[in-house]
């Protein structure tokens, strides 16, 4: 397969040029654990006032955390994208993107991947480990496929949401403040999604579907038999949402229009 | 076998003004003012395998916009084009397979690491065998020079030799087509000229063929029999770059210095029985005439003026294609 080899050499490289400044490399990672330590304090706090949130558990929420942080740290790995306006539409680079013979958007992936964000898939685990032995939860022969199948869904779902959003940068390049906010929003899909009202969460459901990313795929680990038909949507929702975007984007290419000197 | 084969193609940009106050703000939603700007209009061109041909006019002319579209960067508004046997936006990837690009403002190479690994990297992209790299690409880094500039950065390159490894870069393939835009612009004369001899010497050897946008007309004189003049977006001369001289002008430029200040109204008195143009010249005191018309013509003037004005310099050129090329900005259409 040729883009796989592509993707490996460009991987190479990466991990070179990322092993010449070890100390940067150490700073990021920190940083990052140092934000899910944060959140994790937050969860904390929140139910050091009560014992269940609309039915769920403390455990069960961190365990939700810490399932969403896998599919998150995929995402953030290799669809860096929030920039795409500024550094490929405005400043032109998509011009030499579109003079090399690969996709124009797995070029965009694998230059701009940031591999040290993978680090989060470990970190997830732990948590999930550890809410799951407090939870007393067991683990089947299929739950690691199902799992794998589930983060692979979130990450599409994350993807196909900012791949939507960079593609809009095609048809306008004025300056929005989108991509910050639905950072934020993608935040809302940790928690259950019964704690919001019947708006926020069909959003969450079908719109902006981040719940894909977070508390219902989780449900299914938690035994939540009552979101168990959401919970197999979310592989089919990911391929939805990234081919929804995948098909937006090559509608975009069309009508890119370059940087006017 | 015609490489690059264009009809009416055009290009159109849309630009959005919006309108002012709450009240436009609301009415953009639905309606939004714009102006079209046709940057390419209704060219039509075929180059042949082995041509290197220059593409030139002034800022904004359309020239970047052309290559472009004969990249598969932008789509066409209308019109047809054929690249390599293909149509360069649809079958994009396959089509960039037969083709390198250089753009002058924009580096094509990774910014933080070294040359060699930026190579390595495109010769993946392009599928180029290790058999094909050694022998192709060994030569052409001897070509341009490089050799000692591959194990540093992008980043700490100077113009020039970023420039030379740009190029490189763009013939990791072995494309037998090559789009250069602007490629020398803002280099020093010495770089200019290895970059030339380089050119020249993948022509011949490869028959590639080449299309060249420039600003320095000395590029296009070192290298291309063929011109391409664009103005708006039109194509106002497609033909031999010494058919332009030839037809253009076939007069002479006579620079005169004068020891005193001189109205050009009196230079244009005594000279009213000729086809005589005047401008001022670079230094004080100097005056260019462009005179049509025959050798004689030209010592009959020099005579004039010298009858009436003391001088203390004169000298006869050829028009330059620079001028002739200002000429024809200046006046629209070609004559002759
Ligand atoms: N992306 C763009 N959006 C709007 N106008 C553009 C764009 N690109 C080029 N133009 C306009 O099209 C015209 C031709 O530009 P260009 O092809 O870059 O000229 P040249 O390369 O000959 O200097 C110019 O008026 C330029 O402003
Ligand atoms: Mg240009």
């Amino acid at each position: 397969m040729f883009y796989l080899s592509i993707f490996f050499q460009y991987a190479a490289q990466y991990l070179k040029t990322r092993m010449t400044y070890r100390g940067d490399l150490v700073v990021e990672i920190f940083s990052d654990l140092l934000f899910q330590a944060v959140n994790l304090i937050f969860i904390l706090v929140v139910f050091g006032h009560t014992a269940l949130l609309a039915g769920w558990s403390r455990e069960e929420i961190i365990f939700i955390y810490g399932f969403f942080l896998v599919p998150y740290a995929i995402f953030s790995a290799f669809f860096n994208i929030w920039d795409f306006n500024d550094r490929y539409i405005v400043k032109g680079e998509m011009d030499r993107v579109l003079t090399r013979p690969i996709h124009s958007l797995f070029q965009i992936i694998i230059e701009r991947m940031e591999l040290e964000s993978l680090f989060g898939v470990i970190t997830g685990l732990a948590i999930m480990f550890y809410a799951g032995s407090q939870l007393g939860l067991e683990l089947s022969w299929y739950d690691p496929f199902v799992f794998i199948l589930m983060v692979i869904g979130g990450a599409f779902i994350y993807a196909g949401i900012f791949i939507c959003l960079a593609s809009i940068s095609f048809w306008s390049d004025s300056k929005t403040d989108i991509m910050p906010m639905m950072y934020n929003i993608g935040n809302y899909g940790r928690y259950p999604v019964d704690i919001y009202n019947n708006v926020i969460r069909f959003v969450l459901t079908w719109i902006l579907p981040f719940a894909f990313v977070g508390v219902y795929p989780a449900a299914f680990f938690l035994g939540r038999t009552e979101w168990y038909t959401y919970a197999f949507l979310t592989p089919v929702m990911g391929v939805v949402f990234l081919s929804i975007a995948y098909f937006l984007w090559n509608a975009g290419v069309k009508r890119y229009r370059g940087a006017g000197n | 076998m015609n490489v690059i084969e264009v009809n009416k193609l055009r290009k159109e940009f849309k630009s959005y003004s919006s309108r002012s106050g709450l009240k436009g703000a609301f009415r953009d939603l639905f309606t939004r003012n714009y102006k079209v700007l046709r940057a390419v209009d209704d060219i039509s061109l075929q180059i042949k395998e082995g041509e290197m041909v220059g593409y030139i006019g002034e800022n904004g002319a359309g020239k970047s916009t052309t290559i472009k579209m004969l990249t598969g960067i932008l789509t066409p508004t209308a019109g047809e084009v054929r690249v390599n046997g293909m149509d360069p936006h649809r079958e994009r990837e396959k089509f960039v397979r037969t083709i390198g690009v250089v753009f002058g403002q924009r580096s094509q190479l990774w910014w933080d690491i070294a040359v060699q690994e930026s190579f390595r990297l495109l010769k993946k992209v392009y599928k180029v065998s290790d058999e094909d790299y050694n022998t192709h690409m060994k030569e052409v880094i001897e070509t341009l020079e490089i050799e000692p500039l591959l194990d540093k950065p992008v980043r700490k390159l100077s113009l020039g030799q970023r420039m030379r490894c740009e190029l490189a870069a763009a013939l990791i393939h072995n494309p037998p087509l090559l789009f250069l835009d602007e490629p020398t612009i803002g280099l020093d004369v010495l770089v200019k000229m290895k970059i030339r001899a380089f050119l020249k010497e993948i022509n011949k050897k490869y028959k590639t063929t080449i299309l060249l946008t420039t600003h320095d007309l000395a590029d296009i004189e070192a290298l291309c029999d063929r011109v391409v003049l664009l103005d708006e977006g039109k194509i106002i001369y497609d033909g031999r770059l010494d058919e332009l001289q030839k037809n253009w002008v076939e007069g002479k430029q006579v620079h005169f210095e004068f020891q005193e200040l001189v109205e050009v109204s009196s230079l244009e008195e005594l000279s009213k029985d000729f086809d005589v143009k005047w401008r001022p010249g670079e230094r004080k005191n100097q005056w260019v005439a462009t005179v049509e018309g025959d050798d004689d013509a030209v010592s009959r003037l020099m005579s004039q003026v010298m009858l009436k004005h003391a001088i203390s310099d004169v000298k006869i050129n050829q028009v330059s294609t620079e001028e002739i090329i200002r000429n024809i900005y200046e006046e629209g259409i070609i004559h002759g």
